[in-house]
């Protein structure tokens, strides 16, 4: 290990570095200071780390190959700091209201985050095996962080058991392909791969075993199971953040691991691929039409746009406009879906769950900017311009068409239209339904309205002039164009 | 004026600020809605004013990068089919938004008028836009604020109405979008591709006949749903019926002819050999339109639902028009939907007029209207004849050039002109039927004593029906103008489906 090396990791080390300050302060600072100063402490050491990290970069490896620094890299630096930014924003009022430690709240980010951040460094199994326990470690704990309340334990508990069990497998995963290759690093999996072929069992049982790993950490039906009610239970911050950063690591692994370590098997995971997207969106879609939880419509909300990632992973072989319009719906995804999220903060109910639609009635009246957020965000998860969500939509059905899988373009053009039923009707019950006399309280809040102010601006100016960072997933698509 | 067209599109959206900025004053609001939607027509009456009658090409063209990594441009542009129909929209939205001032509207104002100006940018740019993605951005842009619209303001079933409107609507257009993709993905190669209409035409024969079969179904569905055409229609009377009488009007004038526009300036002249396939279906399907729309019609109870089903026989014309492919065919679509937007229009604010006095809309709890009414009588009265056809109003020569297109209809195969044509002609007749019997139910008859008091037209009510009146009669005495205007470009349409199919063939 050199200077040089470290100088490499540096956007990680600060990240690392703000959480051990921001445990640090908590400790020390007196409760009104530490109000204000520990989210500022956090968001400080977030910038910082993203403007210490070269936007454009040439690809170079360090840590003796364990580690790449890639467009790649410096792409999902800025998503997961940008989103770890976003979460703390909205969180505050919400932790002090429920008296969740906020210290621990912030730092338990900042270490997810970390984790997150080495995914998208790696070369290596082993860099990404350690990156994906780093980043859902913290995770488990802020499911869980209300701790008094039952269904935020059931949520931690229940994401930690699934979370292990398919770490295992994926771990196991990892070691049949170094049995098969000799070698830990992508590149040498991929040559041993490509001389080798599906022709021998060990490949087809590690190519299934690393799969169904993934899987689980995306949450991809059949193996979404926890998500729901991890996603329920946990404080609602802390869904809101672990519906995106964790979902859009977890795409950051699998392009890392099965596009650059099995992609000379591509165009059979592909195929695989392709069904598990299309029983993904379906399967998301047809339970969130039942919720009358929004909270948990939203979590199957989340698996159905899972189902859309996967379709432009599945068309990678299409070339960059696949693997970049991945990238670009992963972002657009983190915008949009954590601003969904976070609007359900503004309900002040008990315990962690979340509002029900009856509960969001004449919304609109009661808090009009907060609703015109969340309106805007549930427009832009169905895909309907001048939004985000609609560009991403399009460059995915884009991928998958000149991938030549129309079945699967299809697919998910009528799942779209399914997901609207349930989207907006969200909206019906906030603007075209009278309060009723037992709504709840809302949460007093300037941050988080903030917060959703810009979230709610970026999803349509986004939404208007995507070039700019279109362009920048290209770039990052870059490594993984043959 | 370099910029007209993003200027028509521009004034709504900067209407916006002041209307935000005095969000909570009634007053203020409405003044601001009514003063943008007025500029908007006038900017849109100079915009006719400059074009040229007798050029069958686009003009007023404006193109500028707008995706530079798709190549993707945002290009407007006007021709003779598309630049009636502007001035059409800023009428109708500035008639609605002028009368829900009147007090039709109650309550939530500022989100109302807001809601009207997002909506007038979609449907002035749906007429506009020359590059299929903006032209979808715009399509889908008119979604919400309607949504809005019919959800908020309407009537007591207005959320299963404004639902199934959204989700009608939906499903076809993102069916489109997979089309669009599908289109610019073989509009060349990497690097090269385009969905800039005036270039996907010099590019047609790149689109296999198999792959215009599939494209054109994609398109044809989106298409059929928004006009609707029969089977899809089943959307219509509820989204008419909860609708605020401002929405029903733009939503059977406006929204409705986006479909038979996107036929006519993309389906068919982009997938000439598509059309040619799916032409029997669509000339049945638009016959069972105006025959069982009609008959729907006569058994109507309710005033507002007669109207919309009446709409249904109404685009069934279009569609006719449209896909008998030739040029008394299409100029006579196009004149149909500017007919039918002004006359259905003023139809749809005449029942809103009526309900708003007498809150009934049953045609059986109404009845000699006409004797305490003599001014809504004499206008509604126009309205309904145009509607049903009447030599010398408008509704006539739109139908009747559709008929001659029909007649002349000679395919290879399978039933002509003279089959379709007489079907068609039954439609007229039942139009004069379902009109007029309503129009004596409603009017003659006996008065009810509690309507005896009711008040006829407000001067504001006849500010607003006036500009309608004018031009229904204008354009039916006088329709040469505006056939001028059209056919050139009705022309350049088939010339390019009947050039662009050889040239796949051969």
């Amino acid at each position: 290990m050199t200077l040089s090396d470290l100088v490499t990791v540096l956007p990680e080390t600060v990240v690392t570095a703000t959480a051990c300050l921001v445990l640090l302060a908590d400790t020390v600072l007196e409760r009104r200071i530490a109000r204000i100063w520990l989210p500022l402490l956090a968001a400080l050491g977030l910038v910082a780390a993203a403007l210490t990290g070269p936007f454009t970069v040439t690809s170079h490896t360090a840590f003796g190959g364990f580690v790449v620094v890639d467009t790649f890299t410096a792409f999902f630096r800025v998503l997961f700091i940008i989103l770890a930014l976003f979460a703390i924003l909205v969180s505050p009022e919400y932790l002090e209201r429920r008296a969740i430690p906020a210290g621990e709240f912030y730092a338990t980010i900042l270490f997810s985050t970390v984790g997150a951040m080495t995914i998208a460094l790696a070369a290596d199994l082993i860099t990404v095996f350690v990156g994906l326990e780093l980043m859902t470690i913290p995770v488990y704990v802020l499911a869980a962080m209300s701790r008094r309340d039952r269904f935020s334990n059931e949520a931690g508990l229940k994401y930690f058991l699934l979370g292990a069990f398919s770490s295992a497998m994926l771990l196991y995963g990892f070691a049949w392909l170094y049995g098969i290759s000799g070698t830990t690093t992508f590149a040498g999996v991929a040559d041993a791969i490509a001389a080798n072929g599906l022709t021998d069992g060990a490949t087809l049982v590690a190519l299934a075993l690393v799969t169904v790993g993934l899987a689980f950490k995306a949450a991809v039906v059949p193996f979404h199971q926890w998500t729901p009610d991890a996603y329920d239970g946990a404080p609602t911050p802390a869904t809101a953040f672990m519906s995106v950063a964790p979902k859009a690591a977890a795409f950051a692994a699998i392009l890392r691991v099965m596009v650059g370590g099995l992609g000379p098997l591509g165009l059979d995971w592909g195929a695989v691929f392709a069904v598990l997207a299309a029983i993904t969106m379906t399967g998301g879609n047809v339970v969130a039409l039942a919720q009358s939880n929004v909270k948990r419509m939203l979590a199957y909300s989340s698996i159905a746009h899972t189902g859309y990632i996967l379709a432009g992973v599945a068309a990678y072989h299409a070339g960059a406009s696949a693997s970049a319009a991945v990238l670009f719906y992963v972002f657009a995804y983190g915008i949009m879906n954590l601003g969904a999220f976070a609007c359900l903060i503004y309900l002040d109910l008990d315990g962690t769950r979340g509002a029900t639609l009856d509960e969001l009635n004449g919304f609109a009246r009661r808090r009009p900017a907060g609703a015109l957020a969340f309106a805007v965000f549930l427009i832009s998860l169905t895909g309907i311009p001048p939004t985000v969500g609609f560009v991403a939509k399009v460059f995915i059905l884009g991928g998958v068409l000149d991938a030549g899988i129309t079945w699967l373009a299809v697919v998910i053009a009528l799942n779209a239209a399914l997901a609207a039923f349930y989207y907006l009707r969200v909206v019906v019950h906030m603007y075209m339904y009278e309060v009723d006399a037992n709504a709840p309280r809302i949460l007093r809040t300037q941050l988080l309205s903030v917060g959703l102010g810009i979230a709610g601006i970026a999803t349509v100016v986004i939404g208007i002039v995507p070039d700019g960072v279109y362009r920048w997933a290209l770039e990052a698509a870059a490594p993984f164009v043959r | 004026m370099d910029h007209l067209l993003t200027l028509l599109i521009v004034i709504p959206l900067a209407g916006l600020i002041p209307l935000v900025m005095f969000f909570r004053d009634t007053r203020a609001v409405k003044q601001v809605a009514v003063v943008t939607t007025f500029i908007e027509l006038v900017f849109s009456l100079v915009m006719l004013a400059q074009f040229h009658p007798g050029e069958a090409n686009f003009q007023l063209v404006e193109s500028a990068a707008w995706l530079p990594s798709f190549g993707i441009r945002y290009e407007l542009g006007v021709d003779g089919i598309s630049v009636l129909l502007i001035p059409m929209t800023t009428l109708l939205t500035f008639i609605s938004v002028l009368y829900s001032t009147g007090g039709a509207i109650k309550e939530r104002i500022g989100e109302f008028m807001a809601a009207f100006l997002l909506l007038e940018v979609g449907m002035v740019g749906v007429f506009m836009a020359l590059d299929l993605f903006l032209f979808y951005v715009f399509f889908e842009l008119m979604l919400v604020p309607m949504y809005l619209i019919i959800g908020v303001w309407g009537g007591p079933r207005r959320v299963y109405a404004t639902l199934k409107f959204v989700l009608f609507t939906l499903a076809g257009s993102l069916l489109m979008l997979v089309g669009i993709i599908a289109v610019y993905l073989q509009s060349g190669d990497a690097g090269g591709r385009t969905l800039s209409l005036p270039e996907l035409l010099t590019r047609s024969g790149r689109f296999s006949a198999d792959f215009q079969f599939w494209v054109f179904l994609a398109f044809a569905l989106a298409f059929a749903i928004k006009m609707p055409m029969v089977p899809f229609h089943t959307w219509l009377p509820d989204a008419h019926v909860e609708a605020p009488t401002a929405g029903s009007i733009v939503l059977a004038g406006v929204l409705l002819k986006a479909g038979g526009y996107g036929f006519l300036r993309f389906a068919v002249p982009l997938f000439p050999i598509g059309t040619q396939a799916w032409l029997p279906i669509l000339i049945l399907l638009s016959v069972v339109a105006i025959l069982y729309g009609a008959i729907v019609s006569v058994v109507q109870k309710d005033l507002k639902k007669l109207v919309a089903y009446s709409s249904v026989a109404h685009m069934g014309f279009v569609t006719l028009g449209i896909f008998v492919l030739n040029q008394q065919g299409g100029v006579g679509a196009v004149l149909q939907m500017l007919n039918h937007g002004f006359v259905t229009g003023a139809l749809f604010l005449f029942v809103g007029i009526q309900y708003e006095k007498t809150h009934r809309r049953q045609i059986a709890d109404l009845g000699g209207l006409a004797n305490n009414w003599p001014l809504y009588t004499g206008f509604f009265g126009v309205f309904v004849l145009a509607s049903l056809g009447l030599p010398g109003l408008n509704g006539f020569v739109g139908e009747f050039l559709v008929l001659l297109g029909t007649f002349k209809f000679n395919p290879v195969g399978g039933p002509g002109g003279l089959f379709w044509g007489p079907a068609a002609a039954i439609g007229v007749i039942l139009a004069a039927v379902y009109l007029l019997w309503m129009f004596q139910r409603v009017m003659f008859g006996t008065l009810r004593e509690a309507y005896r008091s009711l008040p006829d037209l407000s001067p504001l009510e006849v500010v607003c029906a006036v500009p309608l009146l004018v031009l229904t009669v204008l354009l039916g005495v006088f329709p040469q103008p505006a056939i001028a205007i059209i056919e050139p470009s009705v022309q350049r349409i088939l010339a390019i489906a009947a050039g662009a199919s050889q040239v796949v063939l051969k």
